[in-house]
């Protein structure tokens, strides 16, 4: 009973945080207020770390390449709109550029998944990144080599498409990674994750579950990079295969709670917004202040913020505050 | 991956801490939190996006004291006169960490103008780093974004309107070792120099028209190479360059590339009469790390405290002064900021448009001398050539700003 009551609380905070984040620029003016650019970078976030929690959290199959993916779909953007297959927010560039990620996860994952495990693979998508940063270094006129690819920054208009596009993908993702781990796939995903010869015993097809989440995961990647180069119109390897863009979805999830729907969610708009304050009001030690912050949900929360309320699994910190609570009250 | 479990039945207040967050982060970052523009002007807010975090962090710790010296010099002379307001008014500085990153430089610079409302911009550092980025997002909010230290050609490709530059033509900068390697008796001079220039947008740039420099000069470099930014071993490259005998080297990178470089020279025993870098070996830390190994080598800048302009030596001091080092940067980017407050004062108000435009139609008195903007926005100025000598840079070139007469490097065992 408890349960459904409260999953019923869960659904209306959800569908009313989702009609303040539609209404939020349409009474702000999103070319005045911030915080249409901080959200427009927090949608990016879940979708980058939803796409992660679907592979670690939920296949069991911790990658470290996710700049790999969103590098791809920067550069797919950029080459198309530079070669005039595609244009400005074009539904067709950021299609290529999600696919384009996708298939190249399909295509290393055969090649890393069916091999490598744990911290072997994690290792090998890791390589994949900086592969890919050399190559496009190299690139010839292709990609720029490391001048990279100058888009028209005179097609800019306004922040809200990138807005509504952004919190579009980001629910997107949701309801995608939502549906999987709801179905049979989520199921034959969380069997690999727990035991991947008992799974296979079992029948399940472990490879093709396991490329199917690490393809799904690279294809919102890819398109959260298909975004962002739209946003900095200036696309480089330094900057969009930057090791950032691997780490940040795996702290966010790590801190929100992996392996669950909300704790992506949560850990991005958490971590955002803490860096984003520190940087406000503490600019010149932020990255102290950020990263002892970090430290800290790890120390007190390893299984992250999602466990502050896990029934019958409380953090220390709450054990600790409700052991001060009941002990003050029976004094 | 045990620990990786699914969490469920959370309760009600977790979800209440969730959507408080949210809520409370974006109503802080939507509220103009701080120095936000109040109806009676009191001050006049600059904002600007700096690395002081990341790989150009030495660099930007000497930016950041040049606009703070200029911001404070201004201050005690009673401020800027903006006609709008009918009086002078004080101006405030607020600097924006952009790490080092490009999309840290779009945020930093999205930061200032949205929740500090600064009223005008100055400039960041490197051109795919914090310039560019920086011009992009002052371009789609129409502010002034007033800068330097960014190559002009991929500046002048974007067109930028709401954007100047006060740079040195690579040409002129590229065209430093090879007048100066003129002055040696042709016996003495460099026979097998080597080209080793950062594998990054500058660095290619900068690669280019040394090779085109060379065949105009008469030289031809053995060695032509790339190098990665951050690698820490370049010991293969050192020994290749031995090897073919290489005995002048002109480099582009970070600084911290370039120290390493250097003590990887030494430990592989290998030195070379004549090296030159760009970027990299300018900063005052490159001498503290390396001290007595820096000696002989020569670095590009942008400014020098000898140069016969007004202030020119009592900023050099003043640097000195405060970090016992010398800069060959700093009186580039105060007389930048030198351009924007006569800029604001010609201009007589502190609308970005109205500012850009006295910036493009006047001329200005500055520590680098006299500066006129052409009609794209860009004026240029002199990039100079110094040796570094007993923890000191000596100016080299131009020959007409120096006595200093720069010496060839023996073999490290002679030093």
């Amino acid at each position: 009973m408890r349960k459904s009551k409260n999953a019923i609380v869960s659904y209306l905070i959800g569908l009313g945080a989702l009609i303040f984040f539609i209404a939020l620029p349409l009474v702000v003016d999103p070319e005045e207020s911030y915080s249409v650019y901080f959200l427009f970078m927090c949608f990016l976030y879940v979708a980058l770390a939803q796409g992660w929690n679907l592979v670690a959290g939920y296949a069991g199959q911790a990658s470290f390449g996710q700049h790999a993916f969103f590098g791809t779909g920067a550069y797919i953007t950029a080459i198309a709109w530079k070669a005039g297959w595609t244009g400005y927010f074009d539904p067709l560039g950021m299609l290529m550029s999600g696919a384009g990620a996708a298939l190249l996860a399909v295509l290393i994952g055969i090649a890393l998944l069916s091999k490598l495990r744990g911290d072997y693979f994690a290792l090998g998508t890791l390589g994949l990144g900086e592969i890919l940063r050399v190559i496009t270094t190299q690139g010839g006129t292709l990609t720029g080599g490391p001048v990279g690819l100058l888009l028209p920054s005179s097609a800019y208009q306004s922040m809200r498409p990138y807005y509504f596009v952004a919190l579009s993908v980001a629910v997107a993702t949701f309801f995608s990674v939502l549906f999987l781990v709801k179905s049979r796939i989520g199921l034959a995903l969380v069997a690999i994750r727990e035991d991947e010869q008992a799974a296979a015993a079992n029948g399940i097809h472990v490879l093709k579950y396991k490329i199917l989440a690490f393809a799904v995961g690279a294809l919102f990647t890819g398109l959260c990079g298909c975004l962002y180069a739209y946003y900095l119109f200036h696309i480089h390897p330094l900057g969009f295969f930057s090791l950032n863009w691997a780490l940040l979805p795996v702290l966010m999830t790590v801190l929100g709670g992996i392996g669950t729907i909300a704790g992506p969610i949560l850990g991005a708009f958490v971590l955002a917004g803490v860096f984003e304050l520190a940087n406000l009001w503490i600019p010149e030690v932020h990255p102290i202040f950020s990263g002892a912050f970090i430290i800290m949900v790890m120390l007190f929360m390893p299984q992250g913020i999602m466990s502050l309320g896990r029934r019958g699994g409380k953090s220390p910190v709450f054990e600790k505050l409700f052991r001060f609570k009941s002990m003050s009250s029976s004094s | 991956m045990n620990s990786m479990r699914k969490t469920r039945g959370h309760t009600r207040e977790f979800w209440v801490i969730g959507l408080v967050t949210w809520i409370g982060v974006t109503l802080a970052l939507a509220c103009p939190a701080i120095g936000a523009v109040k109806k009676d002007k009191k001050e006049i807010v600059i904002g600007t996006n700096l690395p002081m975090t990341g790989i150009l962090s030495m660099v930007g710790i000497e930016q950041r004291w040049a606009y703070e010296a200029a911001v404070s010099d201004v201050n005690k002379a009673g401020g800027i006169m903006v006609k709008e307001y009918g009086k002078k008014l004080p101006v405030r500085l607020i600097v924006a960490d952009d790490e080092s990153d490009p999309g840290k430089a779009a945020a930093a610079v999205e930061r200032l103008i949205k929740v500090n409302k600064v009223d005008l911009l100055l400039g960041g550092f490197a051109a795919p780093f914090g310039v560019i980025p920086g011009c992009i997002t002052a371009e789609k909010y129409k502010k002034y974004y007033h800068t330097s230290i960014c190559l002009i050609p991929p500046w002048l490709e974007h067109k930028f309107q709401w954007s100047t530059l006060f740079f040195f033509d690579l040409g002129q900068a590229c065209s430093v070792p090879y007048e100066i390697w003129n002055t040696i008796p042709k016996d003495q001079r460099p026979q097998k120099p080597a080209l080793i220039m950062e594998d990054t947008f500058d660095g290619r740039a900068f690669a280019g028209i040394f090779r085109d420099l060379a065949k105009k000069y008469g030289y031809q470099f053995v060695l032509d190479e790339p190098w990665a930014v951050g690698a820490r071993d370049y010991s293969a490259q050192i020994i290749k360059a031995k090897s073919l005998g290489v005995d002048a080297i002109l480099i582009f990178g970070a600084d911290a590339d370039c120290i390493t470089f250097v003590r990887q020279m030494k430990e592989n025993d290998f030195s070379v009469k004549y090296m030159h870098g760009w970027k990299g070996t300018w900063a005052g830390e490159f001498y503290q790390a390396l001290g007595k190994d820096a000696d002989y080598i020569l670095c590009d800048g942008f400014w020098s405290m000898d140069f016969p302009f007004p202030g020119a030596r009592e900023l050099g001091e003043r640097y000195y002064d405060k970090f016992k080092k010398y800069s060959v940067s700093v009186g580039a980017l105060y007389a930048l900021c030198q351009i924007l407050w006569q800029s604001i004062e010609k201009a007589g108000t502190l609308d970005s448009a109205k500012v850009r435009q006295a910036v493009l139609a006047n001329e200005f008195q500055t520590m680098m001398g006299k500066v006129k903007y052409d009609k794209d926005g860009v004026a240029i100025f002199v990039s100079t050539g110094s040796q570094w000598w007993d923890g000191k840079q000596m100016t080299v070139y131009p020959f007409e700003l120096t006595n200093y007469k720069f010496k060839l490097a023996p073999p490290w065992k002679d030093r």
